[in-house]
């Protein structure tokens, strides 16, 4: 990485420490431009698709069909490669050309927008130097607040007043509940130093817990099975113009959930406040000589973080779900892996939404037109997002930890005895 | 002579810093060897490359618990030794006591010192218990420790829990032990008795090196001294014919005399006022001690010292970085004591800080983004919540410009700088706030002779407009040049206040050591100009030092 290395490295030839060749390989990566990560990205879901593929030949082989779905060099396969990956990431676009507005492509859509959210609320805490594991608590309250007083509320309006009135509560009910989630943990750490990562994932527990017995007691559905809460009426849902026949795709909530990225990426880039968030999440001592109150900005970034991640539950609740039903899908955790994949960019989120929300839908279509069981599509789509998720997890290692002050070395010039390190 | 230890030639690059520049150390066996600089001298470092937590970028090393083998012409026979990890080190037969214990708390004194070389019994199936308690108690017969081996080591005091991890290395097998700052957390007594260890130990031939930044102790524990200065050997002597005076003077170093011109100063008001102040460290000792003193406007307060003796803590406290135990900061008459740090820095307060890249710069961020640090809330960078960036933009050029900071690029990440320039932005920053008051701590540390002249001319002419400087540098000839009135901390106190015009180095020497010399040129001719009642405090400071000191004379 630098003159003083490379001279080591020539003096000491081929007997260099694999450990400090992984250093570098590690410096490498943190020093990558965006072109180098975007082709590390796309190389990664090649190499991804080619394990993917020989997957599905050698479980296309140890099962028995009547008749083989592909061949190659005479040897017969029970699944068909092409046809799975042309599945997995075509299939969610449904027929686009004839019909962009197709049921497949909504449920992509609905799928991406949560994400969004989920992402964002990731990336606003790792920015801030806290890691909010906790992004599914606060869905999920978000999400039942929601659906509680938006059904509330329903009664006393109706029609285009109702969904003008109804849908923007709903968000904003969301945005409370989960901004309070998550500033608890924050106000932990803050004040008495408990693990965000810790406190954030025993919350999570709490909130599915008490959401579950709030759904199947207080406030069931009298006239339900299953743990919900009483349906929405659809003006209170949000509006969702372009397609038609269906309740749960709405490209105004997608531009909702782009405009807040670009919102969050501006209120990070371009205010005091964002430059508070950012120093602290790289150089905490640094932001504390510049004035920044540490504290503060941890509980206040873990709120807006907790937010962001209430609006995706208020979003699931007006579009997809209708109501708030337990055993909310894992969009908080995914969020984690969205906002891995952008590089905690928030605009970047957009892209790993849509990355998901595309596997999430074509897996849908693979178990629907071939044979291959769920598991090995969940394979596959695990597969996917390794590949392309691990060289920026690595990235995001290298930068915040100074691997060698660690293990004994140093990438950080050190004029100073480093005694206090060793 | 026979040679335990040779370390040849060492070099140890980091990324824009030379920490060891061609090192040569060589260690008697059965001598206590003291490596003894300021810190940042490269002590640690080059220690951590005999331990093999560093590989060293050139030079080589050579150890032999029993001594090194020579050829005929004298030089050594044994092949050098390439540690790729303190295990590695270990095998070697060297062993290191860092400054803070891996110790295991709620374990025992024998489980600690054999954990990881347990005597087994039952086919290695188990711990033999008995074995190790017995292997214990004998290795600490054998050197006289006085160390219970059933005691729990949270039961034990420090210096036993020292002595723990002395034995630990022994047990290891290590002939050549080094101790990281061994006294730091001893009290004077437990200073007493380890020194009567490493006794008992070089009695035994195995070979000890000691860090160290306390001339004191590396007189009373040493047979030999190497001075290190600025990653260098600046000296290597022994004991018995050295001097206090000598050793102070190789550790501080005389190279270039900066002589800054500096008129008279013309004192006004007082701006920065320290009453009682104490604080505590990180490992809640107390590193200032009751301290007292105020700086006037127009005037450079300088504080002079050893590294370590309470200066970080004392410059943190009064710029909002570190919590008072006691005490009072005032402002301009405005009691700041529990402000925050941006409230100081809005009260007119610039500090440059001693760490600059944990501290003073976002290493990650470019010139502009770390031009607003500090000021990311107040005109004219902000206005109702939005950062400018044009106008940061603007003022990091300015700095570029003023203060020749290279590559003169606004856009250059802070970490792509070299340490000298990072230093002139950051001064140029500070003193571009406008300030009343300057904190500047080691403000021209690692930058070249030309930017330091700079910087201090800078510093002058702040002063001369008015403003108040608090300067702490453990640079004598810097202090000595800028400062009006001359403050010498020792062990978190205040030593005296001298007239550095007067002063003579050997006496600033001594007081770095914490000795008071007889007829030391008091700055009482500055302090007489002074308004009466801050006068006061800074007799009372210098009282206090007086009694302080009578007690570390005697031990």
């Amino acid at each position: 990485m630098t003159d003083a290395d490379d001279g080591a490295s020539d003096d000491s030839g081929p007997s260099r420490l694999p450990r400090d060749r992984l250093f570098d390989a590690l410096d490498r990566l943190v020093a990558a431009s965006a072109t180098e990560r975007l082709l590390i990205s796309g190389s990664a879901l090649l190499l991804s698709v080619a394990i993917g593929f020989l997957l599905i030949l050698v479980a296309g082989r140890m099962t028995s069909c009547g008749s083989a779905a592909y061949s190659l060099f005479g040897v017969g396969f029970c699944y068909d490669p092409f046809l799975v990956y042309d599945s997995l990431f075509l299939g969610a676009f449904g027929d686009f050309l004839a019909n962009p507005l197709n049921g497949q492509f909504a449920t992509t859509i609905s799928e991406t927008t949560v994400l969004v959210f989920t992402g964002i609320a990731v990336a606003v805490a790792f920015k801030a130097g806290v890691f909010n594991i906790g992004g599914q608590g606060q869905l999920v309250f978000g999400a039942l607040a929601s659906a509680l007083v938006v059904y509330g509320l329903s009664a006393s309006v109706s029609g285009l007043v109702g969904t003008l009135v109804l849908v923007p509560v709903g968000l904003a009910v969301g945005a409370f509940v989960g901004g309070i989630w998550g500033a608890i943990p924050g106000a932990l750490k803050a004040y008495a130093d408990a693990n965000e990562v810790i406190t954030t994932i025993m919350l999570n527990f709490v909130a599915t817990s008490f959401a579950l017995y709030l759904a199947s007691g207080p406030f069931k559905a009298p006239d339900s099975f299953a743990n919900q809460t009483p349906t929405l009426p659809e003006y209170a849902l949000f509006p969702q113009p372009l397609f038609p026949g269906r309740t749960d795709a709405s490209l105004l909530a997608l531009a909702l959930a782009i405009a807040v990225a670009v919102g969050i990426a501006f209120l990070l880039r371009a205010t005091s406040f964002g430059y508070d968030v950012r120093t602290s999440g790289i150089q905490p001592e640094a932001a504390e000589y510049g004035g920044v109150d540490a504290a503060r900005t941890v509980v206040t970034s873990m709120a807006l973080s907790g937010a962001l991640a209430g609006i995706g539950g208020a979003v699931y609740v007006l579009t997809i779900a209708g109501n708030f039903q337990t055993g909310v899908p894992d969009y908080g955790f995914d969020g984690i892996t969205v906002s891995i994949l952008a590089g905690n960019n928030p605009v970047g989120a957009i892209a790993a939404a849509l990355l998901f929300g595309v596997l999430k839908s074509g897996s849908i279509v693979v178990d629907v037109g071939t044979d291959v069981p769920p598991q090995l599509v969940g394979v596959l789509r695990g597969l996917i997002v390794l590949f392309v998720a691990m060289p920026e997890f690595f990235r995001m290692i290298g930068e915040r930890v100074d691997v060698r002050d660690r293990f004994g070395g140093s990438r950080d010039a050190v004029a100073t005895d480093g005694g206090e390190e060793a | 002579m026979t040679e335990a230890v040779r370390l040849d030639s060492i070099t140890k690059r980091f990324p824009g810093v030379v920490a060891n520049d061609d090192v040569t150390l060589s260690v008697e066996r059965g001598t206590v060897h003291a490596l003894l600089g300021e810190n940042g001298a490269g002590k640690t470092t080059l220690m951590n490359v005999l331990y093999g937590l560093y590989e060293p970028t050139e030079g080589d090393v050579y150890v032999d618990g029993d001594g090194l083998t020579y050829d005929d012409d004298g030089a050594v026979a044994d092949a050098p030794r390439r540690f790729d990890s303190p295990g590695d080190a270990i095998d070697a037969g060297v062993g290191m006591i860092h400054q803070h214990f891996m110790l295991v708390d709620p374990m025992t004194v024998a489980e600690n010192i054999t954990l990881g070389n347990e005597p087994r019994k039952w086919g290695g199936l188990a711990v033999d218990r008995d074995a190790s308690r017995e292997a214990v108690s004998e290795l600490s017969k054998r050197y006289g420790f006085d160390v219970e081996p059933d005691a729990r080591i949270e039961d034990v005091g420090v210096g036993v829990q020292q002595r723990v991890e002395i034995l630990k290395a022994l047990y290891r097998g290590a002939e050549v032990l080094i101790l990281d700052e061994p006294t730091a957390v001893l009290t004077p007594q437990e200073v007493e008795d380890l020194f009567d260890v490493l006794e008992e130990l070089t009695d035994a031939g195995k070979t000890v090196i000691f860090i160290t930044h306390k001339l004191g102790e590396a007189l009373e524990a040493a047979d030999e001294v190497t001075v290190l200065r600025d990653g260098r050997n600046v000296g290597t002597v022994e004991t018995a014919d050295t001097t206090r005076e000598e050793l102070a003077e190789l550790m501080v170093g005389r190279e270039v005399m900066l002589e800054t011109e500096t008129p008279p100063a013309t004192p006004g008001e007082t701006a920065l006022s320290v009453e009682r102040v104490t604080a505590l460290d990180d490992r809640d000792v107390v590193a200032v001690d009751d301290v007292s003193f105020s700086v006037r406007e127009g005037e450079v307060f300088g504080i002079a010292g050893v590294d370590g003796n309470g200066q970080s803590e004392l410059v943190e406290a009064v710029t909002g970085l570190h919590a008072l135990e006691e005490g009072r900061v005032e402002l301009a008459g405005r009691d700041v004591t529990d402000a925050a740090r941006r409230e100081r820095t809005r009260a007119g307060m610039a500090y440059i800080p001693e760490d600059r890249q944990d501290r003073g710069l976002v290493m990650d961020f470019d010139l502009t983004e770390n031009g607003v640090l500090g000021s990311q809330h107040d005109a004219p960078f902000a206005e109702r919540g939005r950062l400018d960036w044009d106008r940061a933009e603007g003022h990091a050029r300015e700095i570029i410009d003023e203060y020749d900071v290279r590559p003169p690029d606004a856009g250059a990440e802070a970490k792509s700088l070299s340490g000298g320039n990072q230093q002139k932005f950051i001064v140029g920053r500070e003193f571009s706030r406008d300030p009343s008051c300057i904190v500047a701590s080691h403000p021209t540390r690692g930058v070249d002779i030309g930017s330091t002249e700079f910087i201090h001319d800078r510093l002058i002419d702040l002063r001369d407009e008015g403003r108040a400087v608090l300067l702490v540098s453990s640079k004598l000839d810097e202090v000595r040049g800028l400062s009006d009135r001359l403050a010498v901390m020792y062990r978190g106190r205040i030593v005296d206040v001298v007239d550095p015009d007067e002063v003579t180095e050997e006496q600033l020497g001594l007081m770095m050591a914490g000795e008071r010399p007889e007829d030391v040129p008091r700055a009482e001719r500055v302090v007489d100009a002074g308004d009466g009642g801050r006068v006061g405090s800074t007799d009372a400071a210098t009282h206090t030092g007086d009694d302080g000191d009578a007690e570390v004379a005697d031990d």
